[in-house]
Formats: structure tokens, C-alpha cells, sequence
């Protein structure tokens, strides 16, 4: 049964977020809080509360699966928002690093 | 080089300190996402999958040592260490911090450089050969204009708010290097009957979803009634250019959808009003434009032919060098050096803050203080004279810049793709990482010979696939990646719009299908002479076709 997740950039980094079951914005997708269909009232609260601080951008309601209690976003495109981009980086030959929160990065609704 | 006067360095300075004052308002609280959106964007500050994107305009794609040195450092302080050159010849920083940008702005207009018009329905930085002013081929160094035309278009009070984005390029030479046919305006330089240079002028090419080659619209106007004429062209673009759709508001549309004879007409009428007018170029300040870019007084060369069968048995790997990233300069004993930034395996187009440092040094030692980004995502030096070519080979040899592979299969225009864009579809870099792979083998890339490979993440083009002699297209599928291959693209004066050759390929399964294609060409081809896309023309597509699909 698939579920959703809120996500958006965080405005000062841009670093992708996800609202956690806490109400804070983090950067692990693995903390996002999942909100069952029956569940859409919630969601839009958080919505609203999240674009009233104008603290997150951007933002995304995502269909995710729960594949093995790891959150899975249907979409390629979160997946690779989730992890960070996936082609090697020039020369050095690691994997980018995603977007990190700043010290003033913490947003809470 | 142009060198910025009061007004320039006012308005950008005024610009800069007025986006500074924006982001503070923003970054507490004062403006909303929705009220800022719009004047970030004006900045050229996006917002992409991972983080803010700024794109940072590179005029005409030329740059000074100290200009380059400066892209650098803030590569270096305020990103990640690299930076990535465009196909629109400018330059994008994946990972800048919002606060940040006030600075980097600050940075940039320090060098006579800024953001302004990377985004938005204005017109855009205009674009041109990266041999202009060295090209042995041209009729006249397109750069005044292309200056002039900054200048024009740069805060045009009645085109910031045009229908959509515009694009303009300008070519000096008869061989297109800048893909003119491919924009909104392109501008090739011309010769009447009274041997007076001017330009011929097309309107209405463009890629992403609906590609078109640009029609001639007028087939010489003076040089200076070109304002004049290129203005009358967006008052009837900015008039009558659509608004209720995005998909249909390019000028591209416009002149298909209303045909080229009633738009011709419509910007003759134009024309006829404000041909004489405030909009004429008077010659004084033509000539003043065109002195910043003099010639360098170059120092006479004994040395003014090289041997490149003789370097390539001492030294292939710089033979390989000299033979494609070379090219003919007007000035004895000169040429102009490509320098790839399409390492195998690498992300095309990418340069640490480190190898820009190596090509400012360069330039500055070896080439007038002269750069270039080429709209195919590489760099040049354009005045390098022969006899320093060893030097110059061996100084981006250790900084892993020395690629031979000018115009070869490995040296692919490719956009950002899913990897970092938010608007596309499917990834782009890894494909041309793995072709890149598969073809490293430089004897089998000279076999190839001449080959244009163009890579997009989505249909809006940013890898031009539409005129690659082999495009990618990288298409979502049921919630996958799938790639469309079309062949018979040509960005040159020989243009046209590659057309896809059948179903697409799964991203594991591309460089098997360009391998295909390959063998099938040089199977066919009537010696080595005869390129891709030749082959392409003369064969037609069925039988590349069925080398790929084994249909029959």
C-alpha cells in the first residue's frame, strides 16, 4: 500500500527536505513521516504550516512505497533527490554528495 | 576584450546591490517564495533537484585570465570546486547557497561579469563562434556586433517581458560553429554586390519539443541598420507572439503558424519606421566597439607549419592532439587550441576550479590573455602560436585537459540531465559516461572520424539531440528511463533535424545501439573520408535502420 511523504528545499541551502513525524524538516528520507491516503487533512495542515514559516520551497507531496521498512519513492526523480546525484564527479571518481543543511538551515512547523 | 564603461559598470553594480537587498528581505521573511521566485530567476539563481543553480552569463563566450581565475574562486569558496560550461557558451555552479549569492554577485561584477538575463523571457546572452576573431574562414570578427547587441539588449526596458525566452547567435564565417539556423535570430555575415559586409539575417529556428531550422528572413542588412532591423523583428515577435501557451510562444511558432511572408512583411512595415532612426549605428562608435577587439599585435613566427605526421610517430597521444584540436588561425605562424572538456568518463562540459586556474595561465602566457567556452562545452585559446603548442599540450596534459578528441564520438554535448535538472525526464550525464567508455580506444575513435553525438535529458533540447548526427533523447517510461535515438541532425550551415529511427533503448543498452550504428557506417562508407553524416545522406535511414533493429 503505497504512502506519502512532504518534501521541498530548504530555502537558505536549497538542500532537499522531508517533514519528519516530529515536525521538523531533515534531510533523511528514512525520518519522512508517511501519511496514509485517509490521512490527506494532516497532510494538507503541514502543507499549509510548512508554507507559512517560507522556510521550505518547492514543495512536493511524493508517493512512496515501504520496501522492507525503507521508504521507496515511486518516482526515479525523488530517488535520485533522496541519494544526491548519481553520475561520478569528474576526475576524482566519487559520487556527489547531496545538499547539507546549514547552521541556519532547521526548520520546524 | 571589452572593457566595461560607466554605464555598464553602473547598471550592474546598481543590479547587484539591488538583488543583494532582495535576498536579505527574502532571507527574513519579507518577501514571500512567490514575490521572489521572479527576481531570482531575472538573476539567473534556479532552483534545481538538489540545490540552488546559478547561471552566470559569459557574453559572446569570452573571457579574460582574470575573468576565468575569478569563475575559479568561487568555485572553489562558495561551491563545490567546479564549475559547468553550457551549451549557451556561459557557465552554471550546481551547489551555491542562497546567502551566498550577494557575494558571488559582488565577485562577479568585480571582473565586469553578473548574472543578469540567464533566465527569464528576455533575450538571452548572445552566442558565436568561439573562433571569431582568429578563424582563418571569416569574413568579418562577429564580436562588436555581438557586444552591440549586449549592450541593446541588456535591460531593454520594452523586451524583459517578452512571450518567452529569445536566443540570438552571430557567425563571421561561412562554416556555422554557432548553430545559427538553431535560434531565434541567427546572424551570418554577408558581402553585396558592392563588397559591403552586412549580415544575412534567419528567424525562427530553435530545438526543444517543436525543432525548426531558421528561415532567411532578409538576405542582407547593412550593418548599421541591424539594430534597427533585429528591433522591428521583436516588435512583431513581442506583439503578436503568443502568451496563452508556453509550448507555442516561441518565435519559432509564430513565423511557422503565420509563414515567413507575412511576418517579413510585418517587420518591413516595422522597419520602414525606425530605419534611420535613434537606432542607427553610427560609425564612430562602431569603430570605438570594434577597438577593444583589435588583433593582438602578434609577434612574428619563424616556425608557421607544423609536421603532424612527424609529432604523431614521436608522440601519438600529442599527434592525436594536434590533429583535432587545432584549428586554422588568419594569422601566420597562430592557431587556435581546443581544449576538451570531455575527459572518457567524465561529465562533459565540467572544470574544476583547478583547471580553470591551468587555462587562465595559459591564456595568459600563450594566447593574448584570450579564452573562449564553445557552445560544445568545451574551451579555446584562440591565438596560440605554433611554436608553443608543446608547451600548451604539455601544461594540460597534467591537468588532465589534454584530450584529442575535437569533434570525435567522445565529444558530446550533454545537459545536466536528471542528475541535477528539474525539469528532466531521464539522466544524461551517465550515458555519456558509458559511451564515452566504450569508444575510449583512440585508434577506433580516428577510424570514426568526424562524429556529433548530442545528448538531452528531456524533450526541451538542452543537449541539442535534435541536430546530433546521432541524438539521444532520454524519455520517461512507466516510471523508467528510456532513451530515443534519431540520427541526421546537423547544426552547420547543412541543417537539419535528425528524425527518430525507431523504439527506444533501455540506458544499459544505448552504447551497444551507437555501436551498431557505427560499424554499420564504417561498413558502408565509401572511404575514410566520407563522414557520418554523409554516409547518413547519401544511404538514407532504412538501411541504418535495419542494422540497428534487424527488422527485415
Amino acid at each position: 500500500m503505497s504512502k506519502e511523504i512532504l518534501t521541498g528545499n530548504e530555502l537558505t541551502s536549497g538542500a532537499t527536505v522531508y517533514l519528519s513525524a516530529g515536525g521538523t524538516w531533515v534531510e533523511g528520507l528514512h525520518l519522512a513521516r508517511l501519511f496514509a491516503k485517509e490521512e490527506a487533512a494532516e497532510r494538507d495542515g503541514a502543507l499549509a504550516a510548512t508554507k507559512a514559516t517560507g522556510r521550505v520551497i518547492s514543495l512536493e507531496i511524493e508517493e512512496v512505497d515501504v520496501v522492507d521498512g525503507a521508504i521507496v519513492p515511486k518516482r526515479l526523480r525523488e530517488r535520485i533527490r533522496a541519494a544526491g546525484p548519481t553520475a561520478p564527479l569528474t576526475l576524482h571518481g566519487q559520487a556527489y554528495d547531496r545538499q547539507h543543511l546549514g547552521e541556519d538551515g532547521h526548520v520546524s512547523i | 576584450m571589452y572593457r566595461y564603461d560607466e554605464f555598464d559598470a553602473a547598471f550592474v553594480a546598481g543590479r547587484t546591490a539591488q538583488f543583494a537587498d532582495q535576498v536579505k528581505r527574502r532571507l527574513s521573511g519579507e518577501l514571500t517564495e512567490d514575490q521572489f521566485r521572479p527576481l531570482r530567476l531575472m538573476n539567473g539563481l534556479y532552483l534545481q533537484l538538489h540545490a540552488y543553480m546559478l547561471r552566470v552569463a559569459v557574453p559572446y563566450g569570452t573571457l579574460s585570465s582574470r575573468q576565468m581565475r575569478k569563475l575559479a574562486h568561487i568555485a572553489r569558496v562558495y561551491d563545490r570546486g567546479y564549475g559547468h560550461f553550457t551549451t549557451r557558451q556561459n557557465i552554471q555552479y550546481n551547489w551555491p547557497k542562497l546567502k551566498d549569492i550577494p557575494v558571488i554577485l559582488d565577485e562577479l561584477a568585480s571582473v565586469e561579469m553578473h548574472a543578469i538575463q540567464t533566465s527569464g523571457n528576455c533575450i538571452r546572452n548572445v552566442t558565436t563562434d568561439q573562433f571569431a576573431g582568429a578563424a582563418a574562414d571569416e569574413i568579418i570578427d562577429p564580436r562588436p556586433v555581438a557586444e552591440i547587441l549586449r549592450q541593446w539588449s541588456s535591460l531593454h526596458p520594452e523586451f524583459s517581458y517578452l512571450p518567452r525566452k529569445f536566443k540570438i547567435a552571430i557567425t563571421g564565417a561561412p562554416h556555422d560553429r554557432a548553430a545559427i539556423r538553431f535560434h531565434d535570430i541567427g546572424l551570418q555575415a554577408a558581402v553585396n554586390g558592392a563588397g559591403e559586409i552586412g549580415w544575412e539575417v534567419w528567424v525562427g529556428g530553435g530545438l526543444g519539443r517543436t525543432p525548426m531550422i531558421a528561415k532567411l528572413i532578409n538576405s542582407f542588412v547593412p550593418n548599421e541598420h541591424l539594430l534597427a532591423y533585429l528591433e522591428s523583428i521583436m516588435r512583431v515577435y513581442n506583439r503578436y507572439g503568443r502568451r496563452d501557451n508556453k509550448y507555442k510562444a516561441r518565435i519559432k511558432i509564430l513565423v511557422h503558424e503565420e509563414g515567413l511572408e507575412t511576418i517579413k512583411g510585418q517587420v518591413e512595415a516595422e522597419f520602414a519606421e525606425v530605419r534611420g532612426g535613434v537606432l542607427t549605428l553610427p560609425s564612430e562608435e562602431v569603430d570605438r566597439i570594434s577597438a577593444y577587439f583589435a588583433l593582438p599585435d602578434f609577434a612574428a613566427q619563424t616556425l608557421t607549419k607544423i609536421d603532424v605526421a612527424y609529432e604523431s610517430i614521436v608522440d601519438p597521444a600529442y599527434g592525436r592532439w594536434l590533429d583535432n584540436n587545432i584549428n586554422a588561425h588568419a594569422q601566420p605562424g597562430y592557431a587556435s587550441v581546443t581544449v576538451s572538456l570531455k575527459p572518457v568518463g567524465g561529465a562533459p562540459g565540467d572544470a574544476t576550479d583547478k583547471q580553470m586556474e591551468v587555462v587562465a595561465d595559459l591564456a595568459e602566457k600563450y594566447s593574448y590573455d584570450e579564452l573562449r567556452v564553445t557552445h560544445e562545452q568545451n574551451l579555446v585559446l584562440p591565438h596560440v602560436a605554433l611554436a608553443d603548442l608543446r608547451a600548451v599540450y604539455d601544461a594540460l596534459v597534467a591537468a588532465d585537459l589534454a584530450e584529442g578528441n575535437n569533434n570525435l564520438i567522445t565529444d558530446m554535448i550533454c545537459c545536466p540531465g536528471l542528475d541535477f535538472c528539474a525539469l528532466a525526464n531521464a539522466r544524461s550525464i551517465p550515458i555519456a559516461q558509458e559511451i564515452s567508455r566504450k569508444f575510449a580506444e583512440p585508434a577506433r575513435q580516428k577510424e570514426i572520424g568526424e562524429l556529433k553525438i548530442k545528448i538531452s535529458g528531456c524533450i526541451n533540447a538542452c543537449g541539442h539531440h535534435h541536430v546530433g548526427h546521432i541524438g539521444i533523447l532520454g524519455v520517461e517510461k512507466k516510471g523508467g528511463e528510456l532513451y530515443q535515438i534519431t540520427l541526421g541532425g546537423d547544426a552547420t550551415e547543412h541543417a537539419s533535424v535528425g528524425k527518430i529511427i525507431g523504439p527506444g533503448f533501455e540506458a544499459e543498452n544505448v552504447p551497444g545501439a551507437i555501436e551498431k550504428l557505427v560499424d554499420f557506417y564504417i561498413a558502408q562508407r565509401q572511404g575514410a573520408d566520407e563522414t557520418f553524416i554523409q554516409a547518413y545522406r547519401r544511404l538514407g535511414e532504412a538501411p541504418f535502420k535495419e542494422a540497428l533493429y534487424g527488422t527485415a
